[in-house]
């Protein structure tokens, strides 16, 4: 696609596509983004006019960027360099027959997702021509009309992609796997699960889940081969995927299913997938993508009420300095190492009188505040699948940092598939449905059902009903119906909406989802400072 | 694959009446039930009127991770003799836990801290973060043998009542493994055990009829999915449960693997 029109345009009116210099200035204050309606033919204005690399575009990447977001602004850092030739890198080529280059959904400026807000900008300034839009995922499913915002409604309203998976699924080997539960379809707005061309009974049979793209970013951290990675799953004994070009195990914590190994599986299949390549990308081709991803780091770098988050004498976990200095694959869930370290540096700081100062001291305080209740705030985690099944007991009673663990990340540092309720019913978000409610439900419903030659799956017993059956789509095991891994932390400001069904447009959303979930009780200040520690993230 | 002819007779999955030797021992299947304390939650059950003190919420590494509310449990253990309480209950040391996997709403108890039952001693691990390391020193770690010796090995893998590998055979598998890639091995000899429990009241509870060869092919399944390819396998089972006796029946839930050069 030949975007140069439009460029000069956006060039006109002073928006560069892709710049070299670092951004000052913090984001806009502003409300939660609002939901689209699905019929409608506008699409909701964006809050801020983003720094969106188009595919094939001239011009470079800093060594070190800061782009702004809601919260503040997120720092993007290239420990190799700058890009100084994007046009000549593949990262951010269109390599396959769509337009879409990776960096189409691994945006600098959305901390290399991308985010719901300029989903929506680039829908609006390409009147939805760009090929983020494209009709293989970019759509709720290929048939529907190209172009109408209800054909995109999921992208537009939860910035999720489609992905498509064979149905059995298959093994390393190729050969299919005999699933241990049955999976019928519920409910299908989208229209792809039942499709013939499409669907679970076209001749391909295929399931279509919607999920959001996650940061190609701090990848030591995702692909670590450290703590908890052993040839079997640390979560039920099963042999770990390998990498194929090394043969050793690796932490499956790339993906939200961990159906691909490392950097290089993961590139090679959204190549064909995700860009409509007509063949298999060269090895000089997927050098330069891993590579690049390699030494990628973000986080965000400062917070518009407590201000950098960078400084000589702050908390040291901050950053994206922090994420190129720090260990890889290594427990934080303890006081030596911890999470995301802060040294208790803003646990009380002086008032000199001064409003501005106050109030940024005041910022910083919450944002520890909140570090403490992450870190030590107990509550009973129940039911959750590959957590309580893990020898803590059923429930438990622990804290956040207790699955969020890995250093600097809150990942997991074993294989990192949970299920918390994100996807799987009765504590997935849900439309209301009564005779008051004119909204639809717009993500497919799944009923699944364990086979008797297994166990039911312990918590949820034998029939469970899901918007995405997660890592149970690749293992075709019941115990694994909607467990997704847990991504990491990092750079959450810059890429609303979270988890990966995109069902909570907030960080707010993320704490009210995790205290309903597991009946915690939050105070509203515990709230309010759990959330300021998450944007800090 | 070749099946071993029975060595004893099996239960067939009727239940036998027994006397369990010893006084001390008990064995039953009961609802667990979580006691919250000032600390981390202490696990029980009752058993005839009495309250027996199971084990403490620590972490991966806890000789006995704590059961599930939703499920009953089958406790195989002995009263620790001279033992003061812990969280009301009779100290069972040592104590086997099996999570009976059919869910059971009727196991919901989940008690309130009270003063009374807090703990006198500090637990192995507090309810967050760790002082830097796991609670216990009990997951043998995975080992990379530099100088190895091409001599025979043997393993036993111990497994919950009618259980197949969970999370904790990774750390037992790995140096499994570790070694057999070191040693080049030629061979791999697995066999799989099912076993049957005694409980206290008489009843003999036997482990599903397929558990030995289903523990056997997944042991064999997992070496090989790991990459463990070039040995030959012979895999075997022995579905005849011996007879219980309610002391150690766990020991009969096993997997024994041998590497030869």
């Amino acid at each position: 696609m030949n975007h140069r029109p439009l460029l000069a345009g956006l060039v006109a009116l002073g928006l560069p596509a892709l710049l070299l210099a670092a951004e000052g200035g913090y984001g806009t204050a502003g409300n939660p983004s609002e939901g689209l309606d699905p019929t409608a033919t506008a699409v909701p204005a964006p809050k801020r006019i983003p720094r969106w690399i188009f595919p094939d575009t001239t011009g470079g990447l800093a060594a070190y960027g800061t782009y702004a977001n809601e919260l503040g602004q997120v720092g993007v850092l290239l420990a190799d360099g700058a890009v100084k030739d994007a046009k000549s890198h593949p990262f951010f080529q269109a390599l396959g027959t769509n337009g879409r280059a990776c960096v189409t959904c691994h945006q600098p400026q959305d901390a290399m997702s991308v985010s719901l807000d300029n989903i929506r900008w680039i829908w609006r300034v390409t009147s939805g021509k760009d090929p983020l839009f494209a009709a293989v995922d970019g759509k709720n499913c290929p048939h529907l009309p190209q172009g109408e915002p209800a054909s995109h409604s999921l992208l537009l309203n939860r910035g999720l992609i489609r992905v498509f998976l064979p149905w059995p699924p298959k093994g390393d080997d190729g050969k299919a796997i005999d699933p241990e539960f049955t999976l019928e379809i519920v409910r299908d707005p989208t229209g792809c699960n039942t499709h013939p061309e499409y669907g679970l009974g076209s001749k391909r049979p295929t399931v279509s889940v919607y999920r959001r793209p996650r940061p190609s970013a701090n990848t030591k951290f995702t692909t670590h081969e450290n703590f908890g990675v052993l040839p079997f799953i640390g979560k039920n004994g099963l042999p770990a995927s390998r990498d194929p070009d090394t043969g050793r195990a690796t932490s499956m914590n790339l993906m939200a299913d961990a159906r691909a190994p490392g950097l290089r599986a993961q590139a090679a299949d959204a190549a064909s997938g995700h860009m409509e390549t007509r063949g298999p990308l060269t090895k000089a081709q997927l050098d330069a993508i891993v590579a690049f991803e390699s030494q990628v780091y973000i986080a965000q770098a400062s917070d518009r009420r407590a201000g950098s988050l960078v400084e000589s004498d702050g908390p040291s976990g901050f950053g994206p300095q922090a994420m190129l200095k720090g260990e890889a694959g290594v427990l934080g869930n303890n006081t030596t190492r911890w999470v995301f370290p802060m040294e208790d540096k803003w646990k009380s700081l002086p008032r000199t009188g001064d409003v501005t100062q106050d109030a940024r001291s005041a910022a910083r305080e919450s944002i520890q505040r909140g570090h403490d209740i992450f870190m030590f705030r107990t509550f009973w985690i129940r039911d959750s699948m590959h957590l309580n099944s893990v020898g803590l007991g059923n429930p438990t009673k622990r804290t956040c940092a207790t699955c969020h663990g890995m250093h600097l990340t809150g990942m997991d540092t074993a294989d990192g598939w949970m299920d918390i309720g994100t996807t799987n019913l009765p504590w997935a978000k849900e439309e209301p449905l009564n005779p008051w409610n004119k909204t639809k439900p717009e993500m497919p419903l799944f009923k699944v059902t364990c086979k008797d030659r297994v166990p039911p799956h312990p918590f949820l017993g034998r029939v469970i009903y899901t918007q995405d059956p997660g890592r149970a789509l690749i293992t075709g095991r019941c115990n694994d119906v909607g467990t997704i891994v847990m991504q990491q932390m990092r750079g959450l400001a810059a890429r609303p909406p979270y988890f990966s069904n995109g069902s909570a447009q907030t960080l707010r959303e993320v704490v009210d989802f995790y205290d309903r979930r597991y009946n915690i009780g939050y105070s509203e200040q515990e709230k309010q400072d759990l959330t300021n520690f998450l944007g800090a993230l | 694959m070749r099946r071993l002819a029975p060595l004893w007779l099996g239960f067939g999955g009727s239940l036998a009446l027994a006397a369990t030797p010893d006084a001390t021992i008990r064995n039953f299947v009961a609802c667990p039930i979580v006691r919250d304390t000032a600390s981390v939650p202490c696990w029980l059950s009752e058993y005839e009127g009495e309250l027996y003190f199971l084990t403490l919420q620590a972490d991966v590494s806890a000789p006995v991770n704590p059961p599930w509310l939703g499920h009953k449990v089958l406790v195989e253990g002995r009263i620790k003799p001279g033992a003061a309480r812990i969280c009301g209950g009779v100290v069972l040391e040592p104590v086997k836990l099996s999570i009976i996997a059919e869910p059971d709403a009727s196991c919901h108890t989940q008690l309130p801290a009270e003063e009374r039952y807090n703990l006198t001693f500090e637990p192995p691990r507090p309810p967050g973060p760790s002082g830097g390391r796991l609670a216990f020193n009990t997951l043998p770690m995975p080992v990379k043998p530099v100088d190895v010796k091409r001599e025979v090995k043997q393993y036993s893998l111990p497994y919950d009542f009618d259980g197949l590998i969970n999370f904790k055979h990774p750390f037992q598998l790995t140096p499994i493994l570790d070694l057999a890639n070191a040693m080049k091995v030629s061979r791999v000899e697995i066999t799989g055990y099912r076993g049957a429990a005694l409980l206290s009241d008489g009843t003999v509870l036997p482990e599903r009829a397929d558990r030995a060869r289903r523990r056997a092919e997944q042991v064999a399944e997992l070496l090989q999915g790991a990459g463990l390819t070039a040995p030959k396998y012979a895999v075997r089972w022995i579905d005849a449960a011996p007879a219980p006796t309610g002391i150690d029946d766990h020991t009969q839930r096993r997997v024994e693997i041998t590497l030869l050069p």
